[in-house]
């Protein structure tokens, strides 16, 4: 067993290290008052820091040019979610070429480990995890998140489209 | 020379009716036949060598031998779906020689001991088809069909049957599901329809040419036959020649006859600014001669196997230096896409996938290792499919990529066509 | 019996019988799509291709048949790169459409991929399209760019359900799986056809989309529907049951199940289930009292019957069975009323009688029942003769102080329950047994929820007298009770009486 021996009569002496702290709070209080551009600390919630795109925040439904989703409910990122925090519906779709799409899909934003291993199991990039990652709610059924809010919040203005064409694939027939 | 067995008669006025055919001996052979025993008949065809001559070249007395020593009804049918690109002898054989044809098929009957026969004939055949028609009806009347055949206790009865024209029908399996009013598609074998044929019963199908070989033979004897050709390939072939010759037609030679003598003497050879540049000895399905191989070469089955090729049905394509290989074989793809009856798979989705390659590459649209794509296709669709039309497809491929290889870079790599002539290939990017 | 060895292994079959089913019975895989056991062989998809020694060309194991001292090679480099091609030739215009295809996961595409392609594809060209999402009938739903042809479906529609509704048209790749001109496929065996479909190509409707095959669990079963008494799988996992498919038995079903069979899941799911203790309550105007714990109400039933028993002597119970139980669980309550209650009053409850003897000629019999032979055989070794008209003519009125009811598991084989149940309750107070809830039961005194076929196990014995096993394979009601439960709990509260 490693032991930690402090020399006992400095241990003793508290006196010393407050008022080193003090002095480095002090320091910075008044560089803070004098300098405030130049401010570190930003004024959350008011203020926000920006991330970079590729941040795994919350998760984001993407859709096709007409507004719906892209999904195409082959449920493989629920195979692939560790934390089991998934739940699609899948269902018949009157497009032939569509065929299958999710009437219901949800995320237990509370169990989500924000791994991302939805974002690359997903083969038709419908999934993709944001920067936004302000996940406060009042109650406890508004952690689970459904396709108005993965897809339609406010913050994704409209939805977010994918680059990948999928016009052109299907007339290839890839 | 052209040594004129079968087509001898073919320029007398009236051959096709039954009284211009019997004034030069028709039906003599009949008359022998049926004081011959079978057994007998059977015996004669196959020592006078005679090889199938639809494509296949198998021995005709042979493959009347394999049917099985019962008291089963047999049926003959006589192969008149002649759908080979470049073939067109069993149509002239039947519009100006309708009852040498008849005449070969009962007494072939009547050595197989079968009561009833079908001549299976393309659909795209009308003329020939009635002309068939009214030559069976004429036969009926003459007593040469229909009971007590001559009064010798043999019955026949013989129909003909018009197909819907699918290329696919002219294999003997295909021809018999057609006859039987199903798809005409190619069935498994074995059983072999010298077992199970059409409505499962022993079955043996003839070429046309064939059928009239027999009555020559019946007429003159095996030994007269053998003196013609060689040891192995014996007899005259009725060959049909079109390309840009002088003269394109119809030609009996004997077997083993120099190509080179073929060309010059008989086609009168290549027409005024042409070039001989290849050959497809025997349909289109047969692999290509380049000139050089070819002119060396000898038109009988042993020389043309030596060569990689085929004899096939006699369908000999002369290919001149204004033609595109590419689009040559683009064209040839897009039948074999087209016929192919779509039961199994290597054919199936290779013949589509050998005429977009072919399409692209003369479009100038591929990649240069799409020429290596193309080969690997072919090659993986020979011998895989229940009949021969995959192998019928990649063999083109293979011969053409092997000895025209340069047409199809000079495509990719230039996107415009070699022999700048008319290359459709080109043309449709 | 000719022998030949495969992949170096010897083995002796029957002259006649074919490579492939050689290869089988040494577990030796051989790949295949067309070449199904229970149809004819077709030959097409090139797929099982093996080399024989002394033979210059592959040839297909499912057409070949075996000969004395044959050398089979199934797996050499020669073998397996004709495999991979034949794969590719399958692939080349097959869409990709395994994300939202019903098939994936348990496609044979994917599985010889996996096993003999892991090759980048080579083809470049433009993918030949056909129609998707095409209804061929009440139950099934075609996409022909997946299908690959394999002619199975054909073949069963031709061979076995000799409903012909199936054909394969054009020729080439612009060939097309579809139905004939006003001809659905509407036959009660139009399922097995998704089930023999190698691929996604058929897919059925019932089960289309409601879960991806790798969620699923399996157990091994038999089907309830009917006195057949078919082997099936059944597919579920903690959401309920979703598919009852075939299993190989030859002696019962052979490879295939009805329609009508694969539509028994339905009533063992929760929503059509009773799932508690309801008792009519005449204090409180005969409203329902639900959810009295199991054991307390079987208590209380076993302390009124042990009441009336001594009471009233031997008239005073009577009990009415459906053919929907297990025999073991006859034998328990059989025991119950003979050795304990005492009563004679024994009665067999027919279902249908117009057409319970009807039969469709392939495995759908009218007896909607899976143990009809068990009972009444069970019935016969305790000597109880009792029938339904038996049971109606003692039953005038009030007759019987209590009925107890092994009522049906499947409501919907009984189309004539309604008037049924009037004269049950006329007979006395019933105690009704059953795994399904229903609005009409509320007069009823007590109903006690039983477990269904997928939860207990036991024996069926079907028409043929073949005594089969079910297994417990899932819980779905946890409170519901067995016959034997039920028989044991009253046994042991009616005092054990002897």
């Amino acid at each position: 067993m490693s032991v930690v021996k402090r020399p006992e009569g400095k241990a003793n002496w508290y006196l010393p290290g407050i008022l080193t702290g003090m002095m480095i709070t002090i320091k910075h209080m008044i560089f803070n008052l004098t300098h405030r551009k130049q401010m570190i600390t930003i004024q959350y919630p008011e203020e926000r820091y920006p991330y970079s795109d590729r941040f795994k925040g919350n998760h984001i439904l993407t859709v096709k040019k007409d507004g719906s989703l892209r999904c195409t409910a082959c449920m493989l990122c629920a195979t692939y979610c560790p934390a089991e925090c998934i739940s699609i519906t899948a269902a018949e779709h009157d497009d032939p070429s569509v065929e299958k799409y999710p009437i219901s899909y949800e995320i237990d934003i509370l169990r989500c480990v924000f791994c991302g291993l939805c974002e690359e199991a997903c083969p038709v990039d419908a999934i993709r995890m944001g920067p936004e990652h302000q996940t406060a709610a009042i109650a406890g059924e508004n952690f689970i998140y459904d396709i108005n809010k993965l897809a339609y919040r406010s913050g994704l203005k409209g939805g977010v489209q994918s680059k990948v064409d999928d016009e052109e694939r299907h007339s290839r027939g890839l | 020379m052209e040594n004129r067995l079968l087509l001898k008669h073919y320029n007398e006025p009236g051959y096709h009716t039954l009284d211009g055919y019997v004034k030069f001996g028709g039906y003599t052979a009949l008359k022998k036949a049926l004081k011959m025993k079978p057994e007998d008949i059977i015996t004669e065809v196959k020592n006078s060598g005679l090889r199938g001559r639809g494509g296949a070249g198998f021995s005709t007395g042979m493959k009347w031998s394999f049917l099985p020593n019962n008291n089963e009804p047999r049926y003959l049918l006589c192969n008149a779906d002649e759908g080979e690109p470049g073939t067109f002898k069993d149509r002239y054989m039947m519009e100006l020689a309708p009852h040498q044809v008849i005449e070969g098929m009962i007494c072939s009957a009547f050595a197989i001991k079968s009561k009833k026969s079908y001549i299976y004939i393309r659909g795209e055949y009308y003329k020939p088809y009635k002309i068939v028609e009214k030559a069976i009806q004429e036969a009926y009347k003459a007593g040469f069909l229909g009971k007590n055949i001559l009064g010798s206790g043999f019955d026949h009865d013989l129909d003909v049957y018009r197909g819907a024209g699918a290329y696919i029908v002219g294999e003997e399996t295909a021809l018999i599901s057609s006859l039987e009013g199903k798809k005409g598609q190619p069935k498994l074998k074995p059983p072999f329809p010298a077992v199970q044929g059409y409505l499962r019963k022993p079955t043996i199908v003839n070429n046309v040419e064939t059928l009239a070989a027999v009555t020559w033979i019946l007429n003159n004897g095996a030994a007269a036959y053998r003196k013609f050709g060689t040891e192995k390939s014996t007899g005259t072939k009725v060959y049909s020649v079109s390309g840009n010759i002088n003269k394109p037609g119809v030609y009996e030679v004997d077997l083993a006859y120099p190509f080179k003598d073929f060309l010059e003497n008989e086609c009168g050879g290549m027409k005024e600014g042409f070039k001989f540049k290849a050959l497809i000895p025997g349909g289109s399905s047969c692999p290509v001669l380049t000139a050089e191989e070819a002119l060396k070469s000898t038109l009988d089955y042993e020389n043309m196997a030596s060569l990689g090729t085929m004899l096939g049905s006699g369908g000999v394509i002369i290919i001149d230096d204004k033609q595109c290989m590419v689009d040559l074989l683009n064209v040839l793809m897009h039948f074999y896409h087209h016929e192919s009856c779509g039961q199994c798979t290597p054919c199936r989705e290779g013949t589509g996938w050998l005429e977009k390659l072919t399409s692209s590459i003369g479009k100038g649209k591929s990649q240069l290792d799409d020429v290596a794509t193309l080969d690997k296709v072919a090659r993986h669709m020979m011998g895989t499919t229940i009949c021969a039309l995959s192998d019928a497809a990649a063999l083109p491929v293979v011969s053409f990529l092997s000895k025209f290889k340069d047409e199809f870079e000079y495509h990719i790599r230039e996107k415009r066509c070699k022999v700048k002539g008319n290359c459709h290939a080109q043309a449709h990017h | 019996m000719p022998k030949l060895t495969i992949d170096g292994k010897p083995v002796e079959v029957a002259a006649g019988t074919s490579v492939i089913k050689a290869a089988q019975t040494l577990n030796i895989p051989i790949a295949h799509y067309c070449w199904h056991e229970g149809l004819s062989v077709a030959g097409a998809c090139r797929m099982c291709m093996v080399e024989i020694e002394k033979n210059p060309k592959l040839q297909i194991a499912c057409n070949t048949p075996v000969a004395e001292g044959m050398v089979v090679h199934t797996n050499n480099d020669k073998v397996k790169d004709a495999v991979k091609w034949a794969l590719d030739f399958h692939l080349i215009n097959h869409p990709l459409d395994c994300p939202i295809c019903d098939q994936a996961g348990e496609c044979k595409l994917q599985d010889y991929y996996m096993n003999y392609g892991l090759y980048s594809p080579e083809m470049n060209q433009r993918k030949v399209k056909k129609s998707k999402a095409m209804s061929l009938g009440d139950r099934v739903v075609l996409d022909q760019e997946r299908c690959i042809l394999c002619s199975r479906c054909v073949r069963f529609t031709t061979e076995v359900s000799k409903t012909h509704e199936l054909g394969i048209f054009n020729r080439g790749d612009r060939c097309e799986l579809s139905t004939f001109e006003g001809r659905p496929l509407n036959n009660n065996y139009s399922l097995n056809t998704v089930d023999i479909c190698p691929v996604g190509a058929l897919t059925s409707k019932d089960f289309r989309f409601k879960q991806r095959v790798w969620f699923l669990k399996d157990f091994e079963t038999l089907c309830n529907g009917c006195s057949t008494g078919c082997n099936v799988t059944v597919s579920y996992n903690q959401n309920g049951v979703f598919r009852v498919r075939p299993r190989v038995n030859q002696e019962v079903n052979g490879f295939w199940m009805c329609d009508e069979g694969r539509d028994i899941y339905k009533h063992t799911n929760k929503e059509f289930r009773l799932d508690q203790v309801i008792e009519r309550n005449d204090q409180v105007g005969g409203a329902a009292v639900k959810g009295k714990p199991v054991a307390l109400a079987i208590q209380e039933i076993g302390k009124s019957l042990s009441a009336t028993v001594k009471k009233g002597g031997l008239e005073s119970i009577a009990l009415v069975v459906t053919a929907q139980y297990t025999v073991e669980e006859y034998e328990a309550l059989f025991e119950l009323f003979k050795n304990t209650v005492k009563s004679p009053h024994v009665y067999y409850w027919k279902n249908n009688e117009e057409d319970f003897d009807s039969f469709d000629g392939l495995l759908n019999r009218g007896d909607k029942n899976p143990n009809t032979k068990g009972l009444s055989d069970t019935m016969t070794k305790f000597g109880f003769k009792g029938t339904w008209e038996d049971f109606e003519k003692q039953a005038t009125s009030k007759s019987f102080q209590y009925v107890v009811v092994a009522g049906p598991e499947d409501q919907s084989a009984y189309p004539d329950l309604e008037k049924k149940l009037e004269i049950l309750n006329k007979a006395g107070e019933v105690i009704w047994l059953s795994s399904c809830k229903n609005e009409k039961f509320k007069n009823f005194k007590w109903q006690i929820p039983m477990k269904s076929f997928l939860e207990k196990e036991g024996t069926f014995v079907n028409f043929k007298g073949i005594k089969q096993n079910i297994k417990a394979g899932m819980s779905i009601i946890p409170t519901s009770l067995s016959l034997q439960e039920f028989s044991k709990g009253v046994f042991e509260s009616m005092g054990g009486m002897a």
